[in-house]
């Protein structure tokens, strides 16, 4: 017998590359902040205080209070919350849905593929944006609509991936092995059709996360997502823009969470990439 | 009597625009407990499409038509369903490429136990047992040999051993093994065809063994088929073919082989280095094959009759090898083996 067998048992974990590392560091900060503010933030989000209305950052404001006097670093961290909330619901929805059609489409071929695909090539026609927008407008304003709008442009997006990742699975010998075995095609599925897409969804799901935080933002800021008193990014932007020049600071930091937040998510689906690279990473 | 494994006429066939397109034609093969058939053939000539026929497997499109039973049950006529409780529990197949038949990213162990979880519903625990056992018995013995390893932590031939171990895990009655070696190291190969040979006669399975490889074969196999583009062309027993090559294909194929060269000498007595002697040509597209016997284009014993029509695989009639039959209408006639390859190898040049 040849062959040097590594004792170690399990996958190894897979070498941090910077962008993995940033990525991770900074979703870890937004997550903490919305766990934290779930139970403590410097002030009451939703308090009033007309008094101290439009104050620059100070050491009492690190970054300032709005027209109503609320503290803008607490209402960005119970906005995380929202966007956290939203996102992940979203993006649930989206591969509760897509993953399940994408790997019938692959099993099934044919009339169902048929099916799937122009359905998906349906929804890929409207613009995302554009059609979260109309399904809010007809259902009505409000967090879990927004979830709704999100989570089903997010089906067609996890429906392909996983159809095209499903497909390659499909002809190869592990997969004719398990037929050889007896195994029937949902059994092929669950057992060695999607384990071997995970790296590809995971990949995906941050990508959408981040989506879904600039789709939040932005149902919010055209008035259709999370309705005020509820703190929110969108809405934060929107309420600035009336006093873009005499508080700039009501406009920069809410941006800056939304574009930190997405850059850090998409740093992480990028190290994800390149560390869930089955290329990369056998390197016996 | 009905045998363990009988096929009677398989005529496998995939729709073209232009007309069906033959991929199979009249191949009978009966096969009882204990028995090891050798399939060779060179790429293309309906060896795997075989075993995929009687998996049960055939690509999308193929149609199969004539009889396979086993254990006098057709399984053509058996429903998806019912196959897959036949495929893995009744008949396993042992493929080509260790390397890609195991699924990356789940452990040996749950690959092995998996079978037996769902043919023979044992408790996981049970099956792990069951799991171990098998690993020890194929030659990977614990702990070295962890049921958590991956198998990219496996080199091919271990990889393979793992293959043979799911293949075996519930006690099939009959083997296919596709070219189970091809992709192993020349050391290897001789390992696994000893464990592929201990393990049929422990366990009283029926093999059949398709290689392209003829030693693999006279080393494994009692009985031996030569399939020539969808029809086979020459069988018997191993050692009736190798003492009398009938048909000029088994012969070309033979003269291709590195083996025969070790029967002559290696230099010429010009001294020019003696070349292994291909076939020239190529097997013909199953959409165009001529319409006599199929290797008449490439055979240097070919006459006009055989451009005609294809010949039945007929008994050469020789005294006390009743078996061995070959589809030529000119077939070489039984002299002295090695010098006459040689010779027909030059004529084949």
């Amino acid at each position: 017998m040849s062959g040097v067998v590594r004792k170690t048992g399990g996958r190894r974990l897979p070498a941090a590359s910077p962008s993995l590392v940033v990525g991770l560091v900074i979703t870890a900060i937004f997550v903490a902040m919305a766990l934290v503010s779930l139970v403590w933030t410097p002030y009451e989000p939703t308090a009033l205080n007309i008094l101290n209305k439009l104050e620059a950052p100070s050491l009492a404001h690190p970054l300032g209070t709005d027209f109503f006097g609320r503290d803008v670093l607490s209402q960005i961290m119970a906005g995380a919350q929202v966007s956290i909330v939203v996102a992940v619901v979203a993006v649930l929805v989206g591969a509760g849905i897509g993953v399940p059609l994408g790997a019938l489409a692959a099993a099934r071929g044919g009339l169902v593929d048929d099916v799937v695909m122009r359905s998906t090539d349906l929804a890929f026609a409207f613009p995302a944006l554009l059609t979260a927008v109309i399904i809010t407008a007809l259902a009505g304003p409000g967090a879990v609509n927004a979830i709704v709008a999100i989570g089903i442009f997010n089906i067609p997006v996890f429906a392909r991936l996983t159809r095209g990742a499903a497909l390659g699975l499909w002809k190869r010998d592990f997969v004719l092995a398990a037929r050889c075995a007896g195994k029937s095609d949902l059994a092929i599925t669950i057992e060695h059709v999607l384990p071997n897409c995970t790296a590809v969804l995971v990949v995906q799901a941050t990508i959408q996360f981040a989506l879904a935080i600039v789709a939040e933002a932005g149902l919010s800021y055209v008035g259709l997502g999370v309705q005020p008193p509820q703190p929110s990014w969108g809405k934060m932007l929107f309420d600035a823009q009336t006093y873009i020049y005499t508080a700039p600071w009501l406009a920069i930091f809410p941006g800056l969470a939304i574009t930190i937040a997405v850059l850090g998510l998409n740093l992480l689906g990028d190290g994800l990439r390149d560390a869930l690279d089955p290329k990369v990473r056998r390197a016996r | 009597m009905s045998r363990l494994l009988e096929i009677e006429n398989l005529r496998v066939e995939i729709p073209a625009l232009t007309g069906a397109a033959p991929i199979l034609e009249g191949v009978d093969i009966g096969l009882d407990r204990g028995e090891k058939l050798g399939i060779v053939g060179e790429s293309g000539c309906g060896k795997s499409m075989t075993a995929l026929a009687i998996m049960g497997l055939l690509p999308g499109a193929a149609r199969a038509t004539g009889a396979i039973r086993l254990d006098g049950r057709d399984l053509l006529a058996t429903s998806e369903r019912e196959m897959q409780g036949i495929r893995g529990r009744r008949i396993a197949m042992v493929f080509q490429e260790p390397m890609t038949a195991l699924n990356p990213v789940k452990t040996i162990g749950a690959q092995i136990a998996e079978s037996l979880i769902l043919h023979l519903r044992l408790p996981k625990a049970q099956a792990a047992e069951r799991a171990r056992a098998l690993l020890d018995r194929v030659g990977l013995p614990g702990p070295r040999f962890s049921l958590d390893l991956y198998p990219h932590q496996l080199s091919g031939g271990q990889r393979q051993r793992v293959v043979i171990a799911i293949a075996l895990a519930c006690g099939p009655d009959v083997l296919i093994a596709d070219e189970p070696t091809t992709a192993l190291d020349v050391t290897i190969q001789a390992q696994i065809l000893d464990l592929l040979e201990d393990l049929v006669a422990e366990m009283g399975m029926a093999l059949v063994l398709i290689t392209h490889d003829l030693g693999v074969v006279e080393e494994t196999c009692e009985r031996m088929m030569v399939m020539y583009a969808g029809r086979v062309v020459e069988s018997g027993r191993t050692a009736d073919v190798f003492a009398h090559m009938a048909h000029p294909y088994t012969r070309g194929l033979f003269a291709a082989s590195p083996r025969s060269a070790l029967l002559t000498s290696a230099r010429e007595p010009s001294g020019r280095k003696r070349r292994l002697a291909a076939i020239p040509g190529q097997v013909p597209d199953p959409r165009a094959r001529p319409p006599g016997c199929a290797f008449a284009p490439r055979c240097p014993r070919a006459q006009d009759d055989c451009r005609a029509a294809p010949p039945p695989l007929a008994p050469l009639g020789a005294p006390g090898r009743a078996d061995h039959a070959a589809a030529c209408l000119h077939p070489h006639p039984p002299s002295g083996m090695a010098g006459d390859v040689a010779a027909s190898a030059e004529g084949a040049r």
